[in-house]
């Protein structure tokens, strides 16, 4: 069900303002029932602005208050006051919070939404707590830490029915629309592997993006007076503050607050592969990596994911590659042209389209346009802004789309796990998606989710 | 010219004793001239020992020369002493060298040369050797460039000497069985093969060290650094971790690379490729990355397809194939998968498990090895040419080498994602020019090839 199909009875007995101003006086009484009674979030009108809080706002999250700035950021919340400075200046008049637990609680009555762009292993403990108090999320990508929250973001966003967003904006664009509306129109005939590479997180020894491959550095730093480190945590288990090995941005690479070079950018890349193959849970996947510990990701990584038919379309493999490694230059592509440090290759029967585009190049001449199919995007932070006001879901709600993104793409980093890793020789990993469960090796299953730290919970 | 052909052919001029033992005694005039005036080695009948000297003898050649004391060990050259302590002890007899040249110099009973020094000595020590007609076994990958394995083998070719590169695995039924296989048909034309390994073992994707520590007395570093630029010592580069350091070794791929793709080279008669591409975890102008993957096209060859060659360290592999059953293990340590259009080979079996047993052996063509070093002994006292001889053992060489120029390109290659166009004839990468510095390396003065 998607989550602007609300049922009938909802829908009459939670009458927005919109739907009042239009209707007969005789449904009136019902807009004066307190909202807590019915439950459910405040209905806003078109007309009205947003009151949104920012969880998280120092890094891509300050990106993303400005995003939705035409609408009321009312609080703003980071554990870390020196990171935050910045969009703290920027919007003087929100009230500003370390503890989101205590920002929600003092600011339910004020807040009909909050922007969650915390380091991943925070998103699902704030988007949850504030999805049950009935505000609408959006989250930065990829949705959680584990399998487990992801699958927990989506069934609580539906049971709550807020508007949701990830933050993976490219799904919003021209060019997403274009991979589907081209593999929807048999440009390439039936798709059979598709590539997805990213550079991160190295991209050359001299110009990384955070490390990986590293053990847990010895030694202790005095906590600066701007950062409640304990908050920082949150949910993970306890350790020492080291200056700059964790905050900010090189948590990625961290077991316990990241998701690797996969969960950075493969909810970016995999959003189109996911639209334009109609892709629900996979029923394998394996992978290969560089040395692995318990404590980063590998410096590179493939992953292969097997996808069963779905409807007219044929089995799938989905090839991720990532710390610098590719898929071969494929004959298709021109002599002199880029086989760039990221892309997408989709390869069909019938063809092979890189990015957007047919290859070779003459070939998406011939071609020209697919017929449009798919509606275009106001703006990915714009639909969620209209969902919250009543309009339809956003393109990458938790419970449509991006719960299952979220949770494949974390069930790849389950394979790189170096405890599991000389048993995965023997085996690819069975996937059962409905049930949340590897049915071949059980013990991989203690990945899909961690236990919180004591005080933290969903 | 092959070089058992010469052999061959001037078995006649230059009889050996073997022969004048069981022929007439009119021919025995020849036996008398002193080699160096008819050029080319010693000839060592069977019933004799070949007087061996070892070059670089701490690490690997330290087993070499085991493989090989059945035969007189007669000098041991090093530039650590005490890393080659312990050899130096086990061969009690043998005179003890820091520097090679004065070594061949001075030791003019030496038949043959084992080497076993790091990558950037190989070709200055085999070539001197090959130059003074002595038979060399020299340990992979041959050279630390494309153009010293191609002077190599030229020299060695002229000289007439038997050569064995430490490519032990060339001699095994496995890479027997490999070829059978394939040449048997069992899985049809093969258009796809990969191999992969998981070292490096020794730290890589780093930078020089700054600081300047002392050279250790038992060390001569400037004979260590041989024809390498100079650079002061330090020892994240010795014993055995050169090899991630692009100025003494090869990587990953020259470590094992000659060992690997042998049985691909034989079982798919490979000759040069037309192209390369590499991508990797970051390489920079001093060290090999953590891990690479890299791509070879090899055109058409005697009625075989072209063939896309891979190869992957550092962890990485293919895709377990979905022919392999569940349980049966399929491991990043070394592995060759090759993919025909009829099926799929992992090693030398052939995949699933239960057409392999329906398939049962190949039908044998080919002789089987009396052994690595066997073979060159024998060689070495007259007999066929050992299965890694540089005739062979050259251009697998080379191919390997031409890897490690696409990962050198680095960043620039990378970013572009091209491919090199490779000329193997003329040993020249046709499309980016710059690439080919990397096929010869300049030496430091005062060495020469």
């Amino acid at each position: 069900m998607k989550d602007n199909e609300k049922p009938k009875q909802t829908k009459n007995s939670k009458l927005s303002r919109r739907d009042f101003m239009g209707a007969a006086a005789a449904v009136a009484a019902f807009t004066i029932v307190p909202r807590h009674v019915l439950g459910g979030p405040r209905q806003i009108p078109p007309s009205e602005k947003v009151n949104i809080a920012g969880i998280g706002v120092g890094g891509r999250g300050g990106g993303d208050i400005e995003a939705v700035s035409s609408q009321n950021i009312v609080a703003l919340c980071d554990v870390d006051w020196r990171q935050a400075a910045g969009t703290f200046r920027r919007h003087p008049n929100a009230r500003k919070y370390k503890d989101f637990r205590e920002m929600l609680e003092k600011e339910d009555k004020n807040i009909d939404a909050v922007v969650v762009a915390t380091p991943d292993h925070v998103h699902a403990p704030a988007s949850i707590m504030a999805m049950k108090m009935d505000k609408h999320v959006y989250c930065e990508k990829p949705l959680t830490h584990s399998v487990y929250e992801a699958r927990l973001m989506a069934e609580t966003a539906r049971e709550h029915k807020v508007a949701t967003q990830m933050g993976n904006q490219g799904q919003a664009s021209e060019e997403t629309r274009l991979m589907c509306e081209t593999i929807w129109d048999g440009a390439i005939g039936q798709v059979r592997d598709v590539y997805v590479w990213t550079d991160r997180p190295l991209n050359g020894i001299n110009k990384w993006y955070w490390p990986q491959g590293i053990d847990r550095p010895k030694g202790e730093d005095p906590v600066p007076d701007t950062l409640d480190w304990d908050l920082w945590i949150g949910p993970a288990p306890k350790r020492p503050y080291v200056e700059r090995v964790y905050s900010p941005f090189v948590w990625r690479g961290w077991w316990d607050f990241g998701t690797g070079a996969l969960g950075d950018i493969g909810c970016h890349s995999l959003d189109p592969v996911f639209r334009a193959l109609k892709l629900g849970h996979p029923t394998s996947v394996e992978a290969c990596c560089t040395l692995v510990n318990d404590e980063t990701y590998p410096v590179a990584s493939r992953i292969t994911y097997e996808f069963p038919a779905r409807g007219e379309m044929a089995p799938v493999r989905v090839h991720w590659y990532d710390g610098g490694m590719k898929p071969p230059r494929p004959l298709e592509l021109e002599a002199g042209r880029n086989w760039d440090t990221n892309g997408t290759l989709f390869v069909g029967d019938d063809g092979m389209m890189l990015g957007n585009r047919l290859i070779p190049e003459s070939r998406q001449r011939e071609y020209g346009k697919p017929p449009q199919k798919l509606e275009r995007s106001p703006g990915h932070h714009q639909e969620w802004i209209d969902a919250c006001k009543g309009g339809k879901p956003a393109g990458s709600n938790f419970p449509n789309h991006a719960g299952l993104l979220a949770q494949v793409v974390l069930l790849g980093n389950v394979c790189l796990r170096p405890a599991i890793k000389e048993k995965m020789t023997q085996i690819k990993l069975l996937w059962d998606g409905d049930a949340m469960k590897v049915t071949n090796l059980p013990e991989a299953n203690q990945y899909l989710h961690r236990e919180y730290r004591q005080g933290w919970s969903l | 010219m092959k070089s058992w052909a010469k052999s061959d052919e001037e078995q006649d001029k230059k009889i050996t004793r073997r022969d004048f033992m069981g022929a007439a005694g009119a021919v025995a005039a020849f036996t008398i001239v002193p080699s160096h005036v008819l050029g080319g080695p010693r000839r060592v009948p069977p019933s004799e020992k070949l007087n061996i000297a070892g070059v670089g003898i701490g690490g690997r050649g330290a087993g070499d020369l085991d493989e090989v004391g059945s035969e007189n060990i007669v000098a041991l050259c090093d530039v650590d002493d005490r890393y080659a302590a312990g050899v130096f002890k086990r061969y009690p007899n043998a005179k003890k060298y820091h520097d090679f040249r004065r070594m061949l110099d001075n030791e003019k009973n030496i038949d043959a040369v084992v080497i076993a020094t790091p990558d950037h000595a190989h070709a200055v020590v085999a070539m001197a050797a090959i130059k003074m007609g002595k038979h060399v076994y020299c340990e992979k990958p041959l050279a630390h460039s494309i153009y010293e394995v191609r002077k190599l083998t030229e020299a060695a070719r002229e000289a007439g000497v038997a050569t064995q590169l430490g490519n032990q695995g060339q001699a095994s039924e496995e890479t027997r069985l490999a070829c059978e296989f394939i040449w048997d048909g069992a899985i049809g034309p093969v258009r796809e093969v990969h191999s992969w390994c998981n070292r490096p073992i020794s730290p890589r994707g780093i930078d020089r060290p700054k600081e300047t520590p002392p050279v250790p007395d038992t060390l001569n570093w400037d004979l260590w650094l041989g024809p390498a630029p100079q650079r002061p010592y330090h020892p994240c580069y010795l014993p055995f971790s050169w090899r991630g350091w692009w100025d003494f070794g090869t990587g990953v791929l020259g470590d094992i690379g000659c060992h690997q793709l042998v049985s691909i080279f034989r079982a798919l008669k490979l000759g040069y490729p037309t192209s390369v591409e590499a991508c990797s975890s970051g390489v920079n102008s001093e060290t090999a990355p953590l891990a690479s993957i890299i791509r070879y096209d090899f055109p058409a060859r005697e009625g075989m397809p072209p063939v896309k060659l891979t190869w992957y360290d550092g962890g990485l592999m293919p895709a377990r194939p979905e022919e392999l059953e569940e349980g049966l293990r399929f491991g990043n340590a070394d592995e060759n998968l090759y993919i025909g259009d009829k099926g799929k080979m992992l090693g030398h079996r052939l995949l699933p498990e239960a057409r392999s047993k329906e398939y049962g052996r190949p039908p044998r063509v080919l002789p089987r090895s009396p052994g690595h070093h066997k073979e060159w002994i024998n060689a070495c006292k007259g007999g066929e040419p050992a299965g890694s001889n540089f005739d062979l053992a050259g251009p697998l060489t080379e191919v390997v080498l031409l890897g490690n120029v696409a990962l050198r390109m680095g960043q620039q290659l990378y970013e572009k994602g091209l491919k090199l166009y490779y000329d193997g004839p003329n040993m020249k990468v046709t499309n980016l020019p710059e690439a080919n510095k990397y096929i010869r390396n300049e030496y430091r003065e005062g060495w020469t090839l």
